[in-house]
Protein backbone atom coordinates (compact mmCIF):
# COMPACT_ATOMS: atom_id res chain seq x y z
CA UNK A 1 0.00 0.00 0.00
CA UNK A 2 1.39 3.45 -0.85
CA UNK A 3 1.96 5.58 2.11
CA UNK A 4 -0.23 8.85 1.81
CA UNK A 5 2.13 12.02 2.06
CA UNK A 6 0.75 13.26 5.39
CA UNK A 7 0.74 11.16 8.10
CA UNK A 8 -2.07 11.34 10.33
CA UNK A 9 0.02 13.05 13.48
CA UNK A 10 0.83 15.42 10.57
CA UNK A 11 -2.99 15.79 9.55
CA UNK A 12 -4.18 15.95 13.07
CA UNK A 13 -2.25 19.61 13.38
CA UNK A 14 -3.19 20.54 9.71
CA UNK A 15 -7.36 19.89 10.19
CA UNK A 16 -8.32 23.70 11.24
CA UNK A 17 -5.82 25.07 8.37
CA UNK A 18 -8.21 22.95 6.09
CA UNK A 19 -11.39 23.41 7.42
CA UNK A 20 -10.20 27.52 7.34
CA UNK A 21 -9.03 27.52 3.90
CA UNK A 22 -5.76 28.27 4.63
CA UNK A 23 -4.06 26.16 3.23
CA UNK A 24 -1.86 26.37 -0.12
CA UNK A 25 -3.04 24.14 -3.34
CA UNK A 26 -0.34 21.75 -2.60
CA UNK A 27 -1.22 20.61 0.69
CA UNK A 28 -5.09 21.28 0.48
CA UNK A 29 -4.44 18.13 -2.13
CA UNK A 30 -2.04 16.57 0.16
CA UNK A 31 -4.19 16.86 3.09
CA UNK A 32 -7.60 16.02 1.10
CA UNK A 33 -5.89 12.36 -0.71
CA UNK A 34 -5.00 11.39 2.99
CA UNK A 35 -8.57 11.89 3.78
CA UNK A 36 -9.83 9.76 1.42
CA UNK A 37 -7.78 6.78 2.38
CA UNK A 38 -7.74 7.15 5.81
CA UNK A 39 -11.42 6.34 7.97
CA UNK A 40 -9.65 7.25 11.23
CA UNK A 41 -8.72 10.18 9.85
CA UNK A 42 -12.49 11.11 9.05
CA UNK A 43 -13.59 10.46 12.11
CA UNK A 44 -11.34 12.15 13.43
CA UNK A 45 -12.54 15.47 11.58
CA UNK A 46 -16.35 14.25 12.18
CA UNK A 47 -15.59 14.39 15.95
CA UNK A 48 -14.34 18.05 15.88
CA UNK A 49 -17.43 18.72 13.73
CA UNK A 50 -19.74 17.48 15.96
CA UNK A 51 -18.17 19.11 19.22
CA UNK A 52 -19.27 22.60 17.40
CA UNK A 53 -22.80 20.65 16.75
CA UNK A 54 -23.10 19.93 20.73
CA UNK A 55 -21.70 23.85 21.38
CA UNK A 56 -23.62 25.30 19.35
CA UNK A 57 -27.28 23.25 20.43
CA UNK A 58 -26.00 24.00 24.12
CA UNK A 59 -26.01 28.02 23.12
CA UNK A 60 -29.44 27.76 21.69
CA UNK A 61 -30.99 26.12 24.40
CA UNK A 62 -29.19 28.49 27.15
CA UNK A 63 -31.30 31.33 24.72
CA UNK A 64 -34.16 30.10 24.77
CA UNK A 65 -33.69 31.03 28.65
CA UNK A 66 -35.19 34.11 30.49
CA UNK A 67 -32.66 36.91 28.63
CA UNK A 68 -32.90 40.88 27.49
CA UNK A 69 -31.44 43.40 29.38
CA UNK A 70 -32.11 44.24 32.93
CA UNK A 71 -34.78 46.64 32.58
CA UNK A 72 -33.63 49.55 34.61
CA UNK A 73 -30.30 49.31 32.96
CA UNK A 74 -32.34 49.62 29.32
CA UNK A 75 -33.98 52.65 30.87
CA UNK A 76 -30.69 54.50 31.77
CA UNK A 77 -29.19 54.13 28.39
CA UNK A 78 -32.22 55.33 26.57
CA UNK A 79 -32.42 58.08 28.69
CA UNK A 80 -29.19 58.94 28.20
CA UNK A 81 -29.05 58.30 24.26
CA UNK A 82 -32.30 60.73 24.49
CA UNK A 83 -30.14 63.55 26.96
CA UNK A 84 -26.96 63.17 24.64
CA UNK A 85 -28.62 62.78 20.61
CA UNK A 86 -32.10 63.32 21.48
CA UNK A 87 -34.02 65.79 19.53
CA UNK A 88 -36.04 67.53 22.01
CA UNK B 1 -6.05 46.66 11.39
CA UNK B 2 -2.24 46.72 9.92
CA UNK B 3 -2.24 45.21 5.90
CA UNK B 4 -3.05 41.70 7.07
CA UNK B 5 -5.86 41.48 5.05
CA UNK B 6 -8.24 40.96 8.69
CA UNK B 7 -10.84 43.25 7.58
CA UNK B 8 -12.40 41.55 4.06
CA UNK B 9 -15.81 40.49 5.46
CA UNK B 10 -16.37 43.18 8.21
CA UNK B 11 -17.73 45.82 5.75
CA UNK B 12 -20.19 48.09 6.48
CA UNK B 13 -23.24 46.90 4.53
CA UNK B 14 -26.37 49.19 4.16
CA UNK B 15 -27.95 48.25 7.08
CA UNK B 16 -25.38 49.42 9.00
CA UNK B 17 -25.39 52.56 6.89
CA UNK B 18 -28.73 52.79 8.11
CA UNK B 19 -28.84 52.31 11.26
CA UNK B 20 -25.59 54.49 11.81
CA UNK B 21 -27.68 57.49 10.36
CA UNK B 22 -30.39 56.24 12.33
CA UNK B 23 -28.61 56.92 15.83
CA UNK B 24 -26.69 59.63 14.68
CA UNK B 25 -29.92 61.58 13.84
CA UNK B 26 -31.01 60.75 17.58
CA UNK B 27 -33.70 57.83 16.57
CA UNK B 28 -34.48 56.62 19.79
CA UNK B 29 -36.34 53.18 18.09
CA UNK B 30 -33.13 52.46 16.49
CA UNK B 31 -30.95 52.17 19.89
CA UNK B 32 -33.58 50.36 21.75
CA UNK B 33 -33.53 48.10 18.72
CA UNK B 34 -29.81 47.74 19.19
CA UNK B 35 -29.79 47.15 22.70
CA UNK B 36 -32.57 44.59 22.44
CA UNK B 37 -30.71 42.88 19.31
CA UNK B 38 -26.78 42.43 21.02
CA UNK B 39 -27.68 42.73 24.94
CA UNK B 40 -27.62 39.21 25.54
CA UNK B 41 -24.07 38.26 23.30
CA UNK B 42 -22.45 41.20 24.78
CA UNK B 43 -22.84 39.94 27.80
CA UNK B 44 -21.43 36.83 27.38
CA UNK B 45 -18.41 38.31 25.34
CA UNK B 46 -17.62 40.19 28.53
CA UNK B 47 -17.59 37.25 30.59
CA UNK B 48 -15.10 35.93 29.01
CA UNK B 49 -12.87 38.36 30.77
CA UNK B 50 -14.58 39.80 33.69
CA UNK B 51 -15.78 37.24 37.13
CA UNK B 52 -18.89 38.13 37.43
CA UNK B 53 -22.11 38.71 35.62
CA UNK B 54 -22.91 41.93 37.61
CA UNK B 55 -19.24 42.91 36.18
CA UNK B 56 -19.93 42.54 32.93
CA UNK B 57 -23.45 44.10 32.82
CA UNK B 58 -21.44 47.21 34.02
CA UNK B 59 -19.34 46.40 30.68
CA UNK B 60 -21.75 46.56 28.15
CA UNK B 61 -23.45 49.31 30.04
CA UNK B 62 -20.13 51.67 29.36
CA UNK B 63 -20.14 50.04 26.02
CA UNK B 64 -23.38 51.20 24.70
CA UNK B 65 -22.94 54.73 26.62
CA UNK B 66 -19.56 54.76 24.47
CA UNK B 67 -21.54 54.09 21.34
CA UNK B 68 -23.57 57.02 22.14
CA UNK B 69 -21.13 59.30 22.78
CA UNK B 70 -18.73 57.86 19.61
CA UNK B 71 -20.88 57.13 17.46
CA UNK B 72 -19.93 60.08 15.28
CA UNK B 73 -16.66 58.80 15.15
CA UNK B 74 -17.77 55.30 13.83
CA UNK B 75 -15.87 55.54 9.83
CA UNK B 76 -17.52 52.68 7.98
CA UNK B 77 -14.19 50.97 8.01
CA UNK B 78 -15.41 47.53 9.24
CA UNK B 79 -19.05 46.11 10.34
CA UNK B 80 -21.10 48.30 12.55
CA UNK B 81 -21.09 44.95 14.68
CA UNK B 82 -17.25 44.66 14.33
CA UNK B 83 -16.68 48.25 15.86
CA UNK B 84 -19.24 47.87 18.84
CA UNK B 85 -17.81 44.60 20.19
CA UNK B 86 -14.60 45.99 19.96
CA UNK B 87 -15.32 48.64 22.11
CA UNK B 88 -16.93 45.75 24.28
CA UNK B 89 -13.72 44.18 24.30
CA UNK B 90 -11.49 46.51 24.77
CA UNK B 91 -13.71 47.84 28.08
CA UNK B 92 -14.06 44.12 29.49
CA UNK B 93 -9.97 43.38 28.98
CA UNK B 94 -9.23 46.24 30.56
CA UNK B 95 -11.87 45.59 33.43
CA UNK B 96 -10.73 42.43 33.64
CA UNK B 97 -7.11 42.80 33.56
CA UNK B 98 -7.91 45.41 36.51
CA UNK B 99 -9.87 42.60 38.66
CA UNK B 100 -6.63 39.92 37.60
CA UNK B 101 -9.03 37.02 36.88
CA UNK B 102 -7.65 36.68 33.36
CA UNK B 103 -3.77 36.93 32.26
CA UNK B 104 -3.79 40.08 30.82
CA UNK B 105 -3.83 39.84 26.56
CA UNK B 106 0.03 40.19 26.40
CA UNK B 107 0.86 36.55 27.28
CA UNK B 108 -0.58 35.53 24.23
CA UNK B 109 3.34 34.88 23.45
CA UNK B 110 2.86 32.19 26.00
CA UNK B 111 -0.27 30.18 24.38
CA UNK B 112 1.01 30.63 20.95
CA UNK B 113 4.55 28.65 21.71
CA UNK B 114 4.90 25.21 22.77
CA UNK B 115 1.83 24.03 23.26
CA UNK B 116 0.42 20.80 23.86
CA UNK B 117 -0.36 18.71 20.15
CA UNK B 118 -4.17 17.87 19.19
CA UNK B 119 -3.54 14.53 20.04
CA UNK B 120 -1.19 12.89 22.21
CA UNK B 121 1.74 11.00 20.56
CA UNK B 122 1.31 8.09 22.23
CA UNK B 123 -2.50 7.20 19.89
CA UNK B 124 0.23 7.24 16.96
CA UNK B 125 2.66 4.58 16.24
CA UNK B 126 6.44 5.35 16.81
CA UNK B 127 8.67 3.29 14.92
CA UNK B 128 8.77 1.64 11.29
CA UNK B 129 7.14 2.57 8.05
CA UNK B 130 3.86 3.47 9.37
CA UNK B 131 5.36 5.59 12.60
CA UNK B 132 3.00 8.28 12.59
CA UNK B 133 -0.26 6.92 11.52
CA UNK B 134 -2.98 5.96 14.31
CA UNK B 135 -2.51 3.11 16.90
CA UNK B 136 -5.71 3.81 18.73
CA UNK B 137 -7.81 5.68 16.37
CA UNK B 138 -10.74 7.95 17.63
CA UNK B 139 -13.71 5.48 17.88
CA UNK B 140 -16.50 5.62 15.58
CA UNK B 141 -18.95 5.67 18.30
CA UNK B 142 -21.54 8.76 17.87
CA UNK B 143 -23.95 10.04 20.27
CA UNK B 144 -27.19 9.22 18.75
CA UNK B 145 -28.69 12.18 16.87
CA UNK B 146 -31.17 13.15 20.11
CA UNK B 147 -28.70 13.24 22.46
CA UNK B 148 -25.91 15.68 20.33
CA UNK B 149 -27.82 18.54 22.32
CA UNK B 150 -27.93 16.77 25.49
CA UNK B 151 -27.32 19.22 28.46
CA UNK B 152 -24.75 16.88 30.21
CA UNK B 153 -22.67 16.75 26.53
CA UNK B 154 -22.80 20.21 26.36
CA UNK B 155 -21.69 21.02 30.40
CA UNK B 156 -18.65 18.44 29.60
CA UNK B 157 -17.80 21.06 26.81
CA UNK B 158 -18.05 24.18 28.42
CA UNK B 159 -16.34 22.98 31.12
CA UNK B 160 -13.60 22.01 28.75
CA UNK B 161 -13.79 25.60 27.08
CA UNK B 162 -14.14 27.31 30.92
CA UNK B 163 -10.52 25.30 31.63
CA UNK B 164 -8.67 26.80 28.26
CA UNK B 165 -6.10 29.60 28.58
CA UNK B 166 -7.88 32.94 27.91
CA UNK B 167 -6.70 33.52 24.27
CA UNK B 168 -7.63 30.18 23.21
CA UNK B 169 -11.34 30.35 25.26
CA UNK B 170 -12.01 33.72 23.86
CA UNK B 171 -11.24 32.83 20.20
CA UNK B 172 -13.50 29.71 20.56
CA UNK B 173 -16.31 30.84 22.05
CA UNK B 174 -16.34 34.05 19.25
CA UNK B 175 -16.34 31.49 16.64
CA UNK B 176 -17.91 28.81 17.63
CA UNK B 177 -20.61 29.61 20.59
CA UNK B 178 -21.35 33.54 19.00
CA UNK B 179 -20.70 33.07 15.43
CA UNK B 180 -18.31 35.50 14.42
CA UNK B 181 -16.25 35.23 11.48
CA UNK B 182 -12.47 34.77 11.29
CA UNK B 183 -11.82 38.24 10.43
CA UNK B 184 -14.09 40.14 12.93
CA UNK B 185 -12.13 37.65 15.61
CA UNK B 186 -9.30 38.78 14.04
CA UNK B 187 -10.19 42.51 14.37
CA UNK B 188 -12.22 42.13 17.92
CA UNK B 189 -8.99 41.08 19.89
CA UNK B 190 -5.97 42.61 17.12
CA UNK B 191 -5.04 38.78 15.89
CA UNK B 192 -3.16 38.22 13.03
CA UNK B 193 -5.36 35.63 11.08
CA UNK B 194 -2.36 33.10 11.61
CA UNK B 195 -2.57 33.38 15.30
CA UNK B 196 -5.86 33.47 15.19
CA UNK B 197 -6.33 30.08 13.33
CA UNK B 198 -3.33 28.76 15.96
CA UNK B 199 -5.65 29.68 18.82
CA UNK B 200 -8.28 28.28 17.31
CA UNK B 201 -6.58 24.85 16.62
CA UNK B 202 -5.31 24.04 20.15
CA UNK B 203 -9.35 25.40 21.51
CA UNK B 204 -10.89 22.96 19.08
CA UNK B 205 -8.34 19.99 19.73
CA UNK B 206 -8.97 20.37 23.38
CA UNK B 207 -12.72 20.64 23.52
CA UNK B 208 -12.53 17.06 21.07
CA UNK B 209 -10.81 16.08 23.38
CA UNK B 210 -13.13 15.92 26.55
CA UNK B 211 -15.82 15.27 23.83
CA UNK B 212 -14.15 11.86 23.29
CA UNK B 213 -13.92 11.49 26.61
CA UNK B 214 -17.12 12.32 27.28
CA UNK B 215 -17.88 9.72 24.71
CA UNK B 216 -15.69 6.78 25.50
CA UNK B 217 -17.22 7.04 29.05
CA UNK B 218 -20.66 6.48 27.71
CA UNK B 219 -20.10 3.41 25.78
CA UNK B 220 -18.01 1.93 28.97
CA UNK B 221 -20.88 2.88 30.79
Amino acid sequence: MRQPAVRCQEFVELVTDWEEGALDDASRLEFEEHMAICPPCVEYVKQLRLTRAVLRGAAELDRRGPSAPPPAARAALLEEFRRQRGNG
Amino acid sequence: MDGNGTAWDTQPDDEDLRLVNALRVGDEVAFASLIDRHYDAMLRVARLHVATREAAEDVVQETFLGVIKGIDRFEARSSFRTWMFRILVNQAKTRGERERRTQPFSSLEGELDADAPAIGPDRFRSEGRWAGFWCAPPSAEHLPEACVLAAEAGDRLAAAIDALPPAQRTVMTLRDVEGFSAAEVCSLLDLTQGNQRVLLHRARSKARASLEQYLGERVEA
